[in-house]
Order: structure tokens, then C-alpha cells, then sequence
């Protein structure tokens, strides 16, 4: 593309009331540059002042100075074009006013004591922006070399039967996946079923025979029980699965990477790429490498884990004091299977259960939460149940105690209708023992609703159980991966297949994998059914955008990619390690394998490559770095007391637009700060802390999402990642005899923006306090 | 730690609550909003909260024997509020109900005042058995003077006579011309003696009951009863029901208090008045009718006058109530009164009119309304004027507060 540049500044909203224009068109038209004013750039008659430009050719790399990025992308929007948007309003004007800065009078300019601070600012974000639009270019499209827009279902319970239903009644063709003999799940197995339905006030037949009804009559669906996922391997749009018997070897069963004390050898070295990748050959032996890809396998778009879960097994010391040993003392899966099979008899006997207690904590007085995995389910299943001894038995008394009556949303009117039976007995209350008497169970709670302590005899007791997720148990995915065949860190979400569930639903740790339902949190069979839905429409999104060469999320439509100068790579893996997603996969050498469609183009790699080779379309390390370089440094050869210089590398996600609501908001912060948004704080590649600091920028602060285990970072990982590697310049800064304290770290969420000016005045302060960086003038 | 309580939730009481007109204690959900906004409730172990669980498990144990249901005027401010339309209110008052019938003896009775279809003997033996009185007075007062003279010659200096009546009876409409006064109170005295004695039964186990409830439920700091105490304490309540202290407190149905007061105050004043009349009759020898211009008669028609007015205030107040439910034990008590009131102005105003058939005829309508109210007192809702008292008298022996 032959580049023509043009610039386009906007005089309204206080811009031009601020700023000298004049001597801000001065700089892209002393480098030649067009620039063009405008008193009202957004309006018809400025977006049209523009395109009359590009149409006569005149312009296709532009920068417009004007309101931020965030707003009016719509109104900017000229296709083919390189645009970079400078924010003058929110980030110069708006948050910094003539009344704090004023505007320097005809004497003082030139003077080399005054110095114009807001204009400073404006005319560096003019020229950063100019020198971007040069580094960067505009994306080409990714495509695969095969694609398929075919769907793996893996599970046909609820959840697997809903997402496979939705995929094929949208056009796609499915394949569903299932270790048992017959589909169905757990919910074919029921006696009847919460209500999914208004009133919610009546159990149901389960919905399950429908369901596998009107699966096995779909066309689009293909079902394969006694069938299990061996490996998929590759990337969304061209995932080769290979599908195999439960207890088959099969060499296209997933490989697991070498576990960490594996990496090195007897002395503690690690070991180079060739030994390690032998070592994990052996280590794997019968199963093929992950670039190996299956002859035989079949090909698919997009994957919805829907693998459900498993009753959980109560035993040992920690509930013991609820007897679980006795026969007459069972869990909730275990009296289903009762009631499905006809009246609710005692295991023991096989004598009528009239009086059934339902036991929803297991804690004792110490603890009030739920056994593990139960979330809400649990509650309504014991409505369910309960209602089972009264369905069965007229004289039935079926006794719920809980520390949680759990019924989100419109099942509280499932919970008021079972609470209207005379026979449903229920009581807030820790549950402390039970004790097996003769013929009868004796079981004790304190703190209840009827006073301190209660004794209740019953034929049969209840414990409600949680619902274990499978990936508990195994990764289930076995994605030829890298990384390894599971998703990572499940841990911090209890073994949950998840990656933020309150940011994004669905999403997993590795696109193109789509969780829902049970696999997810716990959950009913209505709530399992509408995930159902999430998920298909995740999984068509994926193969739509990956078919258009497109990042599916969270940057939807990102045309960009990683691309990789190989020639000096020099295999430290780095990049295969640290991206949160598991995108790339490594060869036998260590040579990073770019898999693009399972990219969500964070750029962690490119902050992670020491060698600087990864980079994509619009964003290198080369177009921030120069941008790094086009902020001036005023010395002491400008002014008698120079202005100091900051730079903040801020995420796109979260603290630029709280930088954007500062400036709405018109609060200031020092107006030496020049702001570089990325695309996450995980791409910042250290070589641009330490130019800066290198030409004489006193302090760089780098400001993202919060890490942790309730992490609001886009990418997972990019803070985190981002906090170690700011941590590890600390050295290089020793040895240039600069203080560690020039390079901060700071986490903010969206909404703490009014804690932003503080922030960054409180950096700039600490810094001020150190003195101007020794580098300024070279 | 005290020790465990069993619960033994009993199906059929909860059956019973429900058609008692408390039908809807189980949509509680324990959130306690009644207790606070009730403005009666002690500040310990307040109600209805623990009451409305003990209802909806079905705890008879728990309730029949518990004074706080006593403590409760159904003023209707934890209905008001209660967000889950459980109405406190008209559980209690179910409550109460099913706890009249289960102190009083004999239980047949009992269910019978409290069983629609039972109305009609109910009304149809005292109706009967006036009828009859009335023809034996006014066909066969020969023939019972004679029994009279036969039975008590001239007992008691001869001032003894079967017919009440003034001389020149013949012209004078008397209702002892109708039912001979001697039948009325042959049938009311033993009538009220037996109210008591049924009243005393209930009230020996219904103390006890409620003491050994508060004890439990450490609701008092008594350990032991002391029946002396007690009734000086009922003593001490006395002007506080005088004055419906409690009813004031109520914000919903604060107009309910004036109604009630009046009939309270009536059958008050007609307490008095037939005490006055029983004297000056059997001690005095002068029997009625009363001149109009008899403090004793100013007295009986002002009361008339407010037994009608506050009866019928409240029929009116519990027509237009569509919050509050209204049962079958409520209308009974209401009608039986109500028609007391009227049948008894009625009576004196034919009387007056000199229409000797129809003031007869209401006198019969009054005399059967008389005897229902007697005879079921301990087994209609109007027992709480028992029950309630004696609570209200125990909460302040036992400190509740």
C-alpha cells in the first residue's frame, strides 16, 4: 500500500479553544503533511470533507485529532484506510483547563523559562500518532488451509442434546459425541423434573425423552454413543477430532506435556528443546506428537464441551457425624434413583419412607456452606424430592433443613408452591449428627427457626450432594495442545471449565471450546438449556470468524495476527509458554507454531519474545516504540527547569476508557503524562520501558486490570504477566544506575476511574522526588 | 443447651388451622417482619414469627398451650406488611379458635358451635324448649300456681308467687307473661353455673399450659406457679382492658377498638342491670317491666343502644375488610350478638307500642340469642374474654415484656 497521509484536526468541543492551532497544524505540515481543521469533524460536512479526500485519492493513512477512539469509531470508520485517532478531548483538553495551565502570553514564549504544558501534550500525541500510522499496516486476513463448519458436541445430556438442537436448527451440521451406550444423560434417568416453565409451580415429566426424540430425528445431528473425544488437534475452523471407543488405545490418544520436574536433568539444568522434546516422546510413548495430525480424523469448526457431571460420593471423617455408612442414610442422587424406580422404599428394609429429612449443609455449627458443588440445584431438588414422599404417601412428612434455601429467579414460586404442601416441613438450622436409632434415624440441629436445638426421627435421610463437574476429573477436551490437553488454572474455579464466567460465559481458556451446563457451575435443566444456546451461539460465532480471517473475542472482528520473524528466533519458547490461550504450539526444535484462529490477538507473545520477532498487522514493537520515541523530552539546553516526561502504558480494556471518563469528568492529572494505549499489558515488551527511560523519560507507569483469582484481565494472563516481567527490569535499571521506582505497576478496575488522577499524580510526585532521569539530553 | 425438642408436626391440626381461616400459614418464610411490626409484641421472644413456624409444621404442642396467641388482639399490622401474604394475623385467630375447642368440655359441644351445619339445633333447642316454657306460662298458669303453692306453701313469709306479674297483670304487657320468669332463670342460672364450671375445668389445665409453655420457651422468670399472684395480677390488668390500651396500639385496625369497647361496656351495663333486676325481684319483690324513667331502665337502654350500634360496627367493618378474613366462628359470634342487642330493643319497643304478639315474639328471638350466647361462651370465639383476660393477667405475672 503506498501510503498518502493526511491530517485531520477537530476545533470544537474546547479543542480550539485550548490549543494554538496554528502551531499544532505547524507539525505534520512541516513534515509536509496536509492538515486540515475542522470545526465540527463528526458532523456530516467534516466526516464528507474527508472521504472527498480519500475518494480523490488524495488520503489513505490519516490521523484525526480529535474526541478519543471510543466514541465516533462509527462515524470515523473509512474502509481500506490506515486511521489512527489522537485524543485531544478527552486526554488533553477536556481533563486539563486554561485555568489551571494558562496559555502563555507573547513574552513568555520563547523565553526558555514558561513552557505551554497542554499544548506540549497535544503536539506529542500529534506526532506519535503520525509516526504509528507510519510503522503500521493494514491486516490481511488469515485463512485456514481446510475448514469445516461442522460442530462437536461432546456430552448428550440436557445441555449436549440443547447446544446440538440449536447448532442444527441455525444450518450447521452436528456431531455429538457419548461415552454411554444411549443418550440422554442424567435428566433421562429422573422421576420428574423441576419446573422450566410458568407457573414453576408443579413437577414435571423430565424433558429428556423429547429432547432425545427430537435429536435422533434431526438430520444435521449425527450421534456417536459408546464414543469418546481421543484428541482434537488444530485450531477453530480445522479441529481434526479423533473420535474412539471408551478402553481403546489408540495412537491418537492426547499426549500430556512433560510434568515440570521432568524438564531438567540430574543436576538441575534444564534441559535444551531437542532432549526435552525426546524425554516427552518417551514419556508419551504409544501416542503420536501433537503436530502429528490423525490420518483418519474428521474435521470440525467449533467444540461445545457439554460433559456435564458426575454425582459427588460423600465419605470419610468429614461426614461422618452424618452417618453415611447407614444404609438408610443416602444421597440425592441416590433417592432419585429410588423414586424413579416407584415408591420411596428404605434400602435397609424395603419398607415405606414416610418421614424423609433433607440435609442441605453438612458443616455442623462451624460452617453454613453447601456441600461442594451444589450451587443451587441442590435446593430445588430437595423442593423435588420432598414433594416425591408426599406424592407417595398421604401420611408422608418429608423435612428440609438448610443454611441456604436456594431458587433463583421464577423458581421462588416453585419453592412457595412446595411450600403450601401441609406434608413439606423445612427449617434454617446446622444439622450436627444423626444418629441411627433401632429402626429409625435420630437427627439433631441447633440454631433453627424453632428454637435452639431440635431432634427429628425418620425413616430415611437425604445429604444433598453436589454435582462434580467432569472436568474435575479429566481434561475431557484432550486438546493436542502445547500447553496440555485441559484447560488451565480450572483450579481457581473450582475444576470448573470456565474463564470468567461473570465477564464471558461460555468462553473457556482455549477458543473455539465452548463450555455449558453443569461442566460450567452447577445448574437445573432449565438453567443447562438456556447455557445450551450460549454456547451454540459462541461456537457458529467462532467458525463465522474464523472463516472471515476475524478474532472471534474478546476482540470481535480483529483482523490482525501474530507473525513471527523466524529467522531470529532462537526457540526460548517463551511465547508457547506464557499465551493464556494455548495458541501456539512448539516443534520438535522449540520453533513456535503460530495456530491464528485460536489466537484472540492479545499480543502476550509479543511481550513476551526477547527477541522482538512477533508482531501483528497494526500493532509491533516498532510502532509503539517509535511512538515511545516521538515524545519529546525537554532539557535543561530548553528550559531554566525543564518539565519532567511520563509515559503510562495503559490497557485498552478497562483503564483507557476510565482515563476517558476522567477527562468527562474534567478532573485533572498532570498533563506530563503521555498516555500509549495497548492492547493489553501482557503485549508490553520491556524494550519500550527501557527506550524510554533511555531517552530521558523520567517514569513509566504501566496501568491494567486487575490479577488474581477474581482477575479482570481480558486475556486471562497479560497483567500478571506484565507485574513479573516490570519486576525483572528492576535489575537492568540498577545497572544503568536508575531507581526502580521510575517503573510502577497499577491495577484498576473500569470503574475506579475517579482513582485515576490520583494515581497518576501520586507516580509522578514520587518521581519528581528523585530528580529528572540522568539520560535526558543524550 | 436445652434439651432437644422433638417436633411432632400433626397434619390434621394443620388441616384444621386452614379451614379455621388461616389458610394461609404456610406461605411464611421466616423473615420476622411480623414480629417486628406487631406493637404489642414483648421485645423477648417476641411473636408471631415463632408462632407462624409452629403453625406451618403443624405444632399443636407448641400453640395450643401458648399464652402469646392470648397476648395477640389481631390488630392486623403484620398482615399489612407481611411481604408474603402469610397473614400472621388470621393464623393466630385460627389458632385461637382451634384452642377454645380444644380446652373446652365436652368437645362434641365444642365442634358443634364452631360446625355450620350444627346451626340449626343450635338455635332450634333453645327455640324449642322456649316455645314451650312459653306455652306452659300462658296456657297452664293456673295449674303452675297450684304446682308453686304445693312445693312452697307459704315459704318464706308467703312472698313467694309463681307469677311475677303486677297487680292488674292482664292489662299490662309483661314479658313474665310470655315465659314466666321463674322458667327464664331456671334455665340461665344453671345454664351460667355451667358455663363456669366449663370455663373453670378449661382454665385449670390452660394455666398450667401456658406456664410450662413460658417456662420452655423462657419466656418468664417465674419457676413456679402462684395462683394468688396471679390473680392479683389479673387484677392489675383489668383498667388496661378497661380502656383497650393494646387495641389503641394498633395501627391497622385502630377504628376496631371503639366498636369492640362498646360491646364490651354493654354487656357490662347489662350485667349490672340484670343483677339489679335479679335482687329487686327475688329480694324486693318488684318485678318488671320498668318504668322508662327508671335509672336502672336509663341504664339497660343505653346499653341496648351500644351492644347494637358496636355490633353492628363491627359486621360492617368486617364486610368491607377484604384483608382480614372472616369465618364462620367470627359471623356466629357477631350475628348471635348482634341479634341479641336488637331482639332485646325490639321487644321493648312493641312492648312500649303495645303490640303484645310481636314483643313476644322478639322476646323469644331474645331469649334464644340469651341462651346461645350463654350456653357456648366457653366454646365460641367470645371465650377470649376468658382466655385473653387470664393470658394478658399471666403476662404480667410472669414479666413478659
Amino acid at each position: 500500500m503506498d501510503k498518502k497521509y493526511g491530517v485531520y484536526i477537530c476545533t470544537g468541543c474546547g479543542i480550539g479553544d485550548t490549543l494554538d492551532m496554528e502551531a499544532l497544524t505547524g507539525i505534520p505540515e512541516e513534515e509536509g503533511v496536509n492538515c486540515t481543521t475542522h470545526p465540527f469533524l463528526c458532523s456530516k460536512e467534516g466526516v464528507e470533507l474527508i472521504q472527498k479526500d480519500i475518494d480523490e485519492g488524495k488520503v489513505n493513512t490519516m490521523v484525526i485529532g480529535a474526541c478519543s477512539r471510543r466514541v465516533n469509531f462509527d462515524v470515523f470508520n473509512f474502509s481500506g484506510c490506515i486511521i489512527e485517532r489522537v485524543n485531544l478531548r478527552e486526554g488533553v483538553v477536556w481533563p486539563h483547563s486554561r485555568e489551571t495551565y494558562p496559555a502563555l502570553t507573547e513574552d513568555q514564549k520563547d523565553d526558555g523559562e514558561h513552557f505551554d504544558q497542554i499544548q506540549m501534550q497535544a503536539e506529542d500525541y500529534i506526532k506519535m500518532g503520525m509516526i504509528r500510522v507510519e510503522k503500521v499496516n493494514l491486516p490481511k486476513p488469515y485463512h485456514t488451509q481446510s475448514f469445516s463448519k461442522k460442530v462437536l458436541v461432546i456430552g448428550s445430556g440436557v445441555t449436549g442434546m440443547s447446544a446440538a438442537l440449536d447448532v442444527a436448527k441455525a444450518g450447521y451440521e452436528v456431531t455429538i459425541v457419548e461415552k454411554e451406550a444411549s443418550i440422554g444423560g442424567y435428566a433421562a434417568k429422573l422421576r420428574n423434573q423441576t419446573p422450566v416453565q410458568l407457573p414453576f409451580e408443579t413437577l414435571q415429566a423430565p424433558v429428556a425423552d423429547a429432547l432425545i426424540q427430537e435429536v435422533e430425528g434431526n438430520t444435521n445431528i449425527d450421534v456417536r454413543t459408546n464414543s469418546l473425544v481421543a484428541r482434537i488437534a488444530g485450531q477453530p475452523g480445522e479441529f481434526t477430532v479423533t473420535i474412539k471407543k471408551p478402553g481403546e488405545k489408540s495412537p491418537f490418544d492426547v499426549p500430556f506435556p512433560l510434568p515440570p520436574e521432568e524438564l531438567v536433568d540430574e543436576n538441575g539444568k534444564e534441559l535444551d528443546p531437542e532432549a526435552a522434546h525426546e524425554k516427552y516422546l518417551k514419556y508419551n510413548e504409544g501416542r503420536e506428537d501433537i503436530l502429528s495430525l490423525d490420518p483418519d480424523g474428521e474435521l470440525y469448526g467449533a467444540v461445545i464441551l457439554a460433559a456435564g457431571w458426575r454425582p459427588d460420593v460423600l465419605k470419610g471423617d468429614a461426614y461422618a457425624h452424618l452417618a453415611v455408612d447407614n444404609p438408610n442414610v443416602i444421597t440425592n442422587d441416590e433417592f432419585e434413583m429410588i423414586a424413579a424406580k416407584g415408591k420411596i422404599l428404605r434400602p435397609s428394609d424395603g419398607k415405606p419412607a414416610k418421614n424423609v429429612i433433607f440435609i442441605q449443609s453438612a458443616g455442623k455449627d462451624e460452617d453454613d456452606s453447601d456441600f461442594e458443588y451444589t450451587g443451587a440445584v441442590t435446593s430445588m431438588v430437595a423442593l423435588k424430592q420432598a414433594r416425591y414422599v408426599r406424592e407417595d404417601y398421604a401420611d408422608g412428612k418429608a423435612y428440609i433443613i438448610y443454611q441456604h434455601m436456594k431458587t433463583p429467579g421464577l423458581q421462588e414460586y416453585f419453592y412457595k408452591a412446595m411450600q403450601q404442601d401441609d406434608g413439606i416441613f423445612m427449617t434454617k438450622g446446622a444439622v450436627t449428627d444423626v444418629t441411627p436409632m433401632s429402626t429409625e434415624l435420630m437427627v439433631t440441629a441447633q440454631h433453627t427457626l424453632l428454637g435452639e436445638s431440635l431432634a427429628l426421627k425418620a425413616d430415611l435421610v437425604v445429604v444433598a450432594s453436589g454435582m462434580i463437574p467432569a472436568t474435575k476429573d479429566n481434561p475431557v477436551i484432550n486438546l493436542a495442545y502445547r500447553q496440555g490437553p485441559g484447560f488451565r488454572d480450572n483450579d481457581i474455579f473450582g475444576q470448573y471449565a470456565d474463564s470468567n464466567y461473570i465477564c464471558f460465559p461460555y468462553e473457556t481458556q482455549r477458543t473455539g471450546i465452548y463450555a455449558a451446563g453443569a461442566v460450567r457451575r452447577a445448574m437445573t435443566i432449565e438453567e443447562s438449556m438456556e447455557d445450551a444456546t450460549g454456547a451454540a451461539l459462541k461456537a457458529i460465532q467462532c467458525i463465522e470468524s474464523a472463516n472471515r480471517g476475524m478474532s472471534v473475542h474478546p476482540r470481535s472482528g480483529d483482523l490482525t495476527y501474530p507473525e513471527f520473524f523466524f529467522q531470529r528466533c532462537t526457540q526460548c519458547k517463551r511465547c508457547t509458554v506464557e499465551c493464556p490461550f494455548g495458541a501456539l504450539d512448539d516443534d520438535a526444535k522449540g520453533t513456535p507454531k503460530a495456530n491464528p484462529t485460536r489466537c484472540r490477538r492479545c499480543g502476550t507473545c509479543m511481550g513476551a519474545c526477547p527477541e522482538r520477532i512477533i508482531s501483528f498487522a497494526d500493532y509491533t514493537i516498532d510502532s509503539i516504540g517509535s511512538q515511545v520515541k516521538a515524545i519529546s523530552v525537554p532539557s535543561e539546553d530548553d528550559y531554566d527547569e525543564p518539565p519532567l516526561r511520563f509515559l503510562a502504558l495503559v490497557c485498552e480494556n478497562d483503564a483507557y476508557p476510565a482515563f476517558d471518563m476522567v477527562g468527562m469528568n474534567r478532573v485533572d492529572y498532570s498533563p506530563d503524562v503521555r498516555i500509549i494505549p495497548v492492547r493489553c499489558l501482557g503485549s508490553v515488551n520491556t524494550i519500550w520501558i527501557k527506550d524510554a527511560l533511555a531517552q530521558g523519560i523520567d517514569g513509566v507507569i504501566l496501568i491494567g486490570c486487575k490479577h488474581g483469582d477474581d482477575y479482570q484481565c481480558h486475556f486471562v494472563k497479560g497483567s500478571e504477566l506484565a507485574e513479573v516481567r516490570v519486576k525483572k527490569i528492576g535489575d537492568a535499571l540498577a545497572s544503568l544506575a536508575l531507581e526502580e521506582e521510575r517503573v510502577a505497576f497499577v491495577e484498576v478496575a473500569i470503574d475506579e476511574y475517579d482513582k485515576l488522577p490520583q494515581i497518576v499524580n501520586d507516580f509522578v510526585e514520587e518521581v519528581d522526588a528523585l530528580g529528572p532521569n540522568p539520560f535526558k539530553g543524550f | 443447651m436445652s434439651a432437644n425438642y422433638i417436633p411432632q408436626p400433626d397434619l390434621e391440626f394443620i388441616a384444621e388451622i386452614r379451614g379455621l381461616g388461616g389458610e394461609t400459614l404456610k406461605k411464611c418464610y421466616q423473615c420476622a417482619t411480623c414480629s417486628v411490626a406487631c406493637p404489642i409484641a414483648p421485645e423477648g421472644s417476641p411473636f408471631p414469627r415463632k408462632e407462624m413456624i409452629a403453625a406451618s409444621w403443624g405444632l399443636k404442642d407448641k400453640l395450643i398451650s401458648n399464652g402469646d396467641i392470648w397476648l395477640c388482639h389481631n390488630c392486623g399490622d403484620c398482615t399489612d406488611m407481611c411481604p408474603r401474604g402469610a397473614a400472621p394475623g388470621d393464623v393466630l385467630a385460627a389458632v385461637r379458635s382451634a384452642a377454645i375447642t380444644e380446652y373446652a368440655t365436652p368437645k362434641s359441644l365444642a365442634k358443634a358451635v364452631n360446625d355450620p351445619s350444627k346451626l340449626p339445633y343450635l338455635l332450634g333447642i333453645p327455640a324449642a324448649w322456649f316455645a314451650l316454657l312459653a306455652i306452659i306460662t300462658m296456657g297452664f298458669g293456673g295449674t303452675m300456681e297450684k304446682i308453686f303453692h304445693f312445693l312452697f306453701g307459704d315459704a318464706f313469709g308467703g312472698r313467694l308467687h309463681w307469677s311475677h306479674a303486677h297487680e292488674g297483670a292482664e292489662q299490662v304487657i309483661a314479658h313474665a307473661n310470655f315465659v314466666s320468669t321463674w322458667f327464664v332463670d331456671m334455665t340461665f342460672v344453671p345454664l351460667a353455673i355451667f358455663a363456669t364450671v366449663v370455663f373453670f375445668l378449661a382454665l385449670k389445665r390452660f394455666i398450667v399450659d401456658i406456664h410450662d409453655n413460658a417456662v420452655l420457651e423462657g419466656k418468664t422468670d417465674k419457676t413456679s406457679l402462684d395462683y394468688k399472684a396471679l390473680l392479683m395480677s389479673i387484677k392489675n390488668i383489668i383498667p388496661m382492658v378497661m380502656k383497650h390500651d393494646k387495641f389503641t396500639q394498633c395501627g391497622s385496625n385502630k377504628e376496631r377498638a371503639t366498636p369492640h369497647m362498646m360491646v364490651l361496656f354493654a354487656f357490662i351495663g347489662l350485667f349490672i342491670v340484670t343483677a339489679v333486676c335479679g335482687i329487686m325481684l327475688y329480694v324486693g319483690n318488684y318485678a318488671g317491666p320498668y318504668p322508662q324513667l327508671n335509672p336502672i331502665k336509663w341504664l339497660a337502654n343505653i346499653a341496648g343502644v351500644a351492644l347494637v350500634i358496636g355490633s353492628g360496627l363491627m359486621i360492617k367493618s368486617r364486610l368491607t375488610n377484604k384483608e382480614q378474613i372472616t369465618t364462620y366462628k367470627d359471623w356466629f359470634i357477631l350475628g348471635i350478638v348482634f341479634a341479641l342487642g336488637v331482639s332485646g330493643m325490639l321487644a321493648e319497643m312493641t312492648r312500649l307500642a303495645e303490640i303484645a304478639w310481636l314483643s313476644y315474639f322478639f322476646y323469644w328471638i331474645h331469649l334464644i340469642a340469651i341462651f346461645n350466647l350463654f350456653a357456648f361462651l366457653p366454646y365460641s370465639k367470645l371465650a377470649h374474654i376468658v382466655y385473653r383476660t387470664v393470658a394478658m393477667g399471666y403476662a404480667d405475672y410472669a414479666n413478659r415484656k
